[in-house]
């Protein structure tokens, strides 16, 4: 048989050129990132953290940084370019806002990223003052002074293609308060068909004083959720109150009913050494621990209820240097593997550190 | 579509102008007849973008899925060399393809009970996509047989989805919440199905060219390229149009 005709050979030719070649030339770089930003060790009481979420840098230094100003190293996505420049002193001593320009190698995206330091004058809160995340809508609470120091798993949730609706994430404020206008509700969500591609059939309501690394948000949830804030010296308690309905149906992993197991809540403080936080990968077993402050016993409670729970020290703990706080409080005691009971919901408000 | 049914009425013309030319034979004695073919086929070919978006880096791989064609054609010959024909065919259309994207925009909708949310993102990383749709297919044409042993056809298509599958995985890259300036996450492996938002339409044009082989049987390909986008236009997970654009390779049975 004969097929040299003409037509097969320009059809095949064809799809040769469809495929094979045609790649035109790559993009101009759309991204604007401050990818690190680099502070000399001596002015830091925490590790610098970029929100890139929020487009935010998270600075938390010494008393010397504040006399001197620092002079950050700043490295951001090639080819784009940062406005004030890298090699600029920063200076501490106005309260006006520090922001950074960085625009994109195709001109076209600009991320403006604003430098917050973070210092926590007092380390107890009533959750009064709430902020929507622009793009993702969700909440998170802040601080009086604006700075923001609480995170959640909200920021993760936002990936899995829910709602874009404050109401529509595990963690949120809510007028059902012990002390002021507003407390922290924390719900345990269902996962969504996106979440489920990746194994993930539900959403436990967190809090936590710490950030939230998105990097790692789908590969590695566990160390998306990075626990502490700087603090100086020993605490010796951890108060509040908090008010807990566990849902109907406890499951597990897979999202299977497990008959008879009732979801709980938990609530803990942990103190620990060093500048460079913790995550849901080591929170409970780093040797870093220096003590722990927990909630016994997470069931049901129908109303407010205090919580006044000792720092356990561990024997010979090492409290000089540079340590952190972490609190970290979930609606499902196993969401960090991905157990619990949808519509388990824990409400806390007050939360108080007492210094030793 | 206002293009597609523009396409086929000039189709039509095409086939009443063959038909009128029969004036012109008819100073010999032919007689107009019917005639009936099975068409067995594979498609090869593309659910693809006609020209490359930028985004797209390199194909690293391409390979023909398991897409027979089957079907039947009823032709009239009206004159000695014209001719029209339709059929009904089972046309089974795809392929997998490997590829590197750069920034490449997607919007993901997702739908939970009642609710419904979406994640928009750019993705930078390696791709691998497979297609397989089945349709049924009318094919409409006009037919020049200028000898015995060829036969050419020239027409439009249009065609019902009963099944479809567009599915694959995203790995080894990042994807940046909400656009280039959103928040970067890490993707070592993800997978993505957009089967069920596959348009249940296709039109579209197609010629082919047959070659006799023996006394019924013929070697026959044809070329069908889909004037439709595959996916509606609401549909956002691929910011470029993709159609389906095979070359069916096979047989033809005169009955």
């Amino acid at each position: 048989m004969n097929l040299r005709k003409p037509g097969f050979l320009a059809a095949i030719a064809l799809f040769a050129l469809l495929f094979t070649s045609c790649i035109k030339d790559a993009p101009l770089n759309p991204e604007a990132d401050i990818d690190s930003f680099i502070v000399d060790k001596k002015y830091l009481s925490g590790d610098v953290f970029i929100d890139q979420a929020n487009a935010k840098v998270l600075l938390y230094l010494k008393k010397n940084a504040y006399d001197s100003g620092i002079v950050p190293r700043i490295v951001v996505t090639p080819g784009a370019t940062i406005n004030p420049p890298a090699g600029d002193t920063l200076r501490f001593d106005s309260t006006s806002l520090q922001q950074y320009t960085v625009t994109s190698q195709s001109g076209k995206y600009h991320k403006v990223y604003t430098i917050e330091v973070v210092n926590i004058g007092t380390w107890a809160w009533d959750f009064e003052q709430w902020v929507i995340q622009p793009t993702s809508k969700y909440l998170y609470p802040i601080e009086p002074d604006s700075s923001q120091i609480w995170s959640s798993g909200n920021p993760g949730v936002s990936l899995a293609g829910v709602p874009k609706d404050p109401a529509a994430y595990p963690l949120r404020d809510t007028t059902e308060a012990y002390h002021g206008n507003y407390s922290a509700v924390l719900e345990t969500r269902g996962g969504t068909t996106l979440s489920g591609i990746m194994g993930i059939k539900l959403f436990a309501g967190s809090l936590y004083l710490g950030v939230f690394d998105s990097k790692y948000a789908i590969t590695q949830p566990l160390a998306a959720t990075q626990f502490g804030q700087p603090y100086l010296g020993r605490a010796a308690r951890f108060t509040g109150y908090y008010k807990y309905n566990p849902g109907a149906t406890y499951q597990n992993k897979a999202g299977k009913p497990v008959p008879g197991v009732i979801d709980s809540c938990s609530i803990y403080a942990v103190l620990y050494r060093g500048t460079t936080r913790l995550d849901g990968t080591n929170i409970h077993t780093s040797d870093r621990i220096v003590a722990v402050a927990q909630l016994p016993d997470g069931s049901a409670r129908g109303n407010f209820t205090r919580f006044d729970l000792p720092f356990v020290y561990k024997p010979n703990a090492i409290t000089s240097g540079s340590m952190m706080m972490a609190i970290v409080i979930s609606s499902s005691q196993n969401g960090d593997k991905y157990e619990g009971a949808i519509g388990s919901r824990l409400l806390v408000d007050s939360l108080k550190i007492i210094h030793e | 579509m206002n293009r597609i049914y523009k396409r086929l009425t000039v189709l039509f013309l095409i086939i009443s102008v063959a038909g009128s030319l029969r004036a012109q034979d008819s100073t010999t004695t032919f007689k107009p007849f019917l005639e009936h073919r099975i068409i067995a086929g594979f498609n090869f070919g593309g659910t693809a973008p006609v020209g490359l978006p930028n985004t797209i880096r390199a194909i690293k791989g391409y390979w023909p899925e398991f897409t027979p064609a089957l079907g039947y054609e009823l032709s009239l010959r009206a004159t000695r060399k014209w001719g029209a024909a339709v059929g009904v065919k089972l046309d089974f259309k795809g392929m997998g393809t490997k590829d590197e994207v750069m920034y490449f925009p997607t919007v993901i909708t997702v739908k939970d009970g009642s609710s419904t949310g979406t994640f928009e993102g750019t993705f930078t990383g390696k791709n691998k996509t497979i297609v397989r749709n089945a349709y049924v297919t009318f094919p409409v044409s006009a037919v020049f047989t200028p000898n015995d042993n060829w036969r050419f056809s020239l027409g439009g298509y249009f065609s019902w989805k009963f099944s479809s599958n567009f599915y694959g995985t995203v790995s080894d890259g990042y994807i940046r919440n909400g656009g280039p300036t959103g928040e970067k996450i890490i993707v070592d492996e993800a997978s993505f199905d957009f089967g069920r938002d596959v348009r249940k339409f296709d039109a579209g044009l197609q010629g082919g060219a047959e070659r006799r082989v023996g006394k019924r049987l013929s070697v026959i390909g044809n070329l069908s390229w889909g004037l439709k986008p595959v996916f509606p236009n609401e549909f956002k997970g691929l910011d470029f149009p993709l159609y389906n654009i095979y070359m069916m390779l096979g047989v033809s049975y005169k009955i």
